[in-house]
């Protein structure tokens, strides 16, 4: 049986015979250790303190760009529908705080840290509360599966991070205007559908119709042509494809009932 | 010799069977309860009405936040003392029925705590001796008094897949002591460092990648400052719950969990 140690000083010296017997072979190890040192970067966590200080960033961006609302009436019932389907997602360690954007503009953002927008143009084409929380949960999925967070971490500006405390100034800066351009240019297929899985989970444990987020993004395609929502089908998969998964999910996971206060959101979102 | 080795792989074998089977097997829960007792809040009094008689009027007195994963579980109390504002946190932490009240100098009793003596804050300890939640998940739960008379109106609901860190469930760990709150609802916002404020305001115009092209935009930190001491009440949302019909107060049918002391 070979001990540890003689195992460890055997593979050592292979490899040091391999380095001095062929360095072209030798360089592509050290290549691939330092892909591995990459990864291992790469994979660094984002502390949650951290995490909001970044989301915080990026919302300011978002604001920014576009103006924050100051109807008080309409901001409370946006968080109030907010915190409902925040209510019941998992994520303890973070405040959501929800704002409407003054645009004509059909689309909704989601900062991490629990910062989450949606559009005056959107408001325009929602029907209902359910529709809103739809929206409005599945932008919460994006925070509470750290979209924007994970996406960030494997950035060139991570490279070099090496503990919590080097992120600040000019990196904080860097991975501020990373995430940002993440949320205008769009996040992966594959986030926006990890999305509306958690949105209609979330919407339907609140007590939603389960089915708002996927009314919503029906009544979007027959608005198809219009240019306040060139941004968001630049932004999102395909309407049909999102839809068939969504009434997928709900007849998988038998999500039904619940209400669609549609009279509740004519009256305070109008 | 052979034997031996066969028998030494089969402990070894249940072994990790049993790991397998043991502390991964507790099942995290979180949940919040929302409490009312009969009666009506008026100019900052609670109302109740006179013993023997029933009322409609239910009374908003307590939110629970619970994390549990047997046989451990902490739960974080809520009061309102005039109808319209939650107080600050009561943290509990437990062991099945052994409950001890955290506070900054360390964990006491519940038995030996002032705490002890509050039927509410009793009647918070919903577990059982293996640490498992008493009651429906989710749902409205109504507890009656030993004439019959309803005591309490519990409104529960459910949070998905819950991920809370189970270091919150130990009197002695490191983060314990620090106040989670479930959904955000109260001001956890004013707990951020001062750093977040300071750092965040030093960036200029950014220049932003849209599909449209780029765009340059000056970061309006004043607005998210604004959004940071934005807050919701816990009375003014589950008003507002209440009023729409949703989640536990959508119940069509009442769990009686037991009596009310």
């Amino acid at each position: 049986m070979t001990r540890p140690s003689s195992r460890a000083a055997f593979g050592a010296a292979l490899l040091l015979a391999a380095g001095w017997a062929a360095p072209a072979r030798a360089q592509s190890l050290l290549d691939r250790l330092r892909q591995a040192a990459n990864v291992a970067r790469a994979l660094l966590p984002i502390s949650t303190p951290k995490e909001i200080e970044i989301g915080r960033g990026i919302a300011a961006t978002i604001a920014g760009r576009y103006p924050v609302s100051h109807d008080t009436a309409l901001t409370r019932y946006v968080n109030l529908v907010g915190l409902t389907v925040a209510g019941v997602s998992p994520r303890p360690d973070i405040t959501y705080h929800f704002a409407v954007l003054e645009t004509p503009d059909v689309n909704a953002f989601a900062a991490p840290g629990g910062y989450v927008f949606i559009t005056r143009g959107a408001l325009g084409l929602i029907h209902t509360e359910a529709e809103l929380a739809g929206v409005l949960a599945h932008e919460v999925g994006h925070v509470n599966a750290r979209h924007v967070i994970n996406a960030i971490r494997k950035s060139d500006a991570m490279r070099e991070v090496k503990s919590q405390i080097d992120i600040q100034g000019a990196v904080l800066d860097q991975l501020v205007g990373g995430g940002t351009n993440m949320l205008f240019m769009g996040l992966s297929r594959g986030d926006e559908l990890q999305a509306d899985s958690l949105g209609i989970e979330y919407a339907s444990a609140a007590g939603y119709d389960p089915g708002g987020l996927a009314a919503f993004i029906g009544r979007l395609s027959a608005h198809a042509g219009e240019g306040a929502l060139a941004a968001f089908y630049a932004t999102h998969p395909k309407p049909d494809e999102r839809i068939e998964r969504l009434h997928a999910i709900a007849a998988r996971e038998h999500l039904s009932g619940g209400v669609d206060l549609a009279a509740r959101y004519a009256e305070m979102a109008k | 010799m052979r034997a031996a080795a066969v028998a030494r792989a089969a402990a070894l074998a249940a072994g990790l069977a049993a790991i397998g089977a043991g502390p991964a097997a507790a099942q995290k829960a979180q949940w919040t309860d929302v409490v009312y007792v009969p009666g009506y809040w008026a100019g900052g009094q609670l109302v109740q009405p006179p013993a023997g008689q029933s009322t409609d009027s239910l009374a908003l007195v307590m939110r629970v936040d619970y994390f549990s994963a047997p046989p451990k579980w902490r739960a974080e109390i809520r009061r309102t003392t005039d109808g319209t504002t939650m107080g600050d946190a009561t943290v509990l932490v437990g062991e099945g029925t052994r409950a001890l009240v955290l506070t900054p100098l360390g964990a006491t009793p519940l038995d030996q705590h002032a705490l002890g003596r509050d039927p509410l804050v009793r009647a918070a300890v919903v577990f059982d001796g293996t640490g498992h939640r008493l009651g429906a998940a989710a749902g409205r739960l109504v507890e009656r008094l030993a004439s019959g008379a309803v005591g309490r109106v519990v409104y529960r609901r459910a949070v998905v897949k819950p991920t809370f860190d189970e270091a919150l469930l130990n009197p002695g760990g490191r983060s314990a002591g620090a106040t989670l709150l479930a959904s955000g609802i109260s001001a956890v916002g004013d707990q951020r460092s001062a750093s977040v404020v300071a750092t965040a305001g030093a960036r200029g115009v950014d220049n932003i990648k849209t599909p449209a092209g780029n765009v340059p935009v000056t970061p309006d930190t004043a607005a998210i400052t604004r959004m940071d001491h934005y807050h919701v009440g816990t009375v003014a949302l589950e008003e507002f719950l209440r009023a729409g019909g949703l989640g536990p107060y959508a119940a069509p049918a009442d769990s009686t969990t037991g009596r009310h002391p």
